[in-house]
């Protein structure tokens, strides 16, 4: 019999769960430093050459070839009304899924930098908008933006 | 020049973006002024320029995040070699295609 306080298996995995949940990287995106759950993160990648599409809204920098397929590329640092910066160009393609795990939909960010993978405790999120933003938390002295990358990928 | 009811589909560029239309739909295809003009049975398309015809086309559904931020009809996306491209639903066009976005500027006595 397990002593009081000590972690039952279930409560082990239940731990390392939330642990996984809780695993994020961290991508630079104009101003801001955005946290993306690694479980969605494909692939970091030189930036994607993009093709436009006329009329679409300044969030959809246009379609992309990746891996065979047609990939729509969204310039994360609109999504998340970030100011660009001095020098907007975007180097790299963070390469993720987005949309609910039953319905899920491969997608590109255009982004300054991936910086690296941090853990972020549930606890430490102060709730954003209850969509794409789902909060904020301090991470190494600067507070990010904790992106729900399901949300984005709903019909509306 | 025209490529009236072959199989496959036209590829073309217009204000930027890759563009195809199947064949089946293509009743004629003209050099107007700098561009082209590509004749449907729902109307007239216009095109910067004409990339090729491809056998075939994995064409896939529209993405809802693709929909969430661009309102236009399609028949869906697909890529040729490493070109992504949108599949034109030839009934519905988008505005980037449709000759009538160009009426005024072009010089109609050009062909």
């Amino acid at each position: 019999m397990a002593e009081p306080g000590t972690p039952t298996s279930a409560n082990g995995t239940d731990a390392r769960r939330a642990r996984r949940e809780g695993t994020h990287l961290l991508v630079r995106a104009g101003e801001y430093a955005c946290a993306l759950p690694l479980a969605s993160v494909r692939r970091v990648v030189r930036a994607l050459t993009v093709h436009p599409l006329p009329g679409a809204a300044g969030e959809l920098e246009g379609l992309a070839e990746f891996g065979g397929e047609p990939l729509p590329v969204l310039n994360l640092a609109r999504l998340v009304n970030a100011s660009p910066g001095a020098n907007p160009s975007y180097p790299v393609t963070v390469v993720v899924w987005v949309g609910p795990p039953e319905s899920r939909e491969t997608i590109g960010f255009t982004a300054d930098a991936a910086l690296e993978v941090v853990h972020v405790p549930p606890e430490s999120v102060v709730a954003g908008d209850g969509g794409f933003l789902q909060g904020e938390a301090p991470v190494g002295g600067e507070v990010v933006r904790i992106l729900n990358l399901e949300s984005l990928g709903r019909d509306l | 020049m025209s490529v009236p009811h072959a199989r496959g589909f036209l590829l073309l560029r217009r204000a930027g973006g890759v563009w195809g239309i199947a064949n089946s739909a293509v009743d004629g295809l003209a050099r107007s002024g700098e561009g082209y003009r590509i004749a449907t049975g729902d109307g007239a398309l216009m095109a910067d320029e004409i990339l090729g015809v491809v056998e075939d086309l994995a064409v896939r559904p529209p993405a809802p995040v693709v929909r969430r931020f661009w309102s236009e009809p399609s028949a869906g996306l697909a890529v040729h070699g490493a070109l992504p491209l949108v599949v034109v639903d030839p009934s519905r066009p988008p505005a980037a295609l449709r000759l009538e976005a160009e009426e005024g500027e072009m010089d109609e006595g050009r062909d």
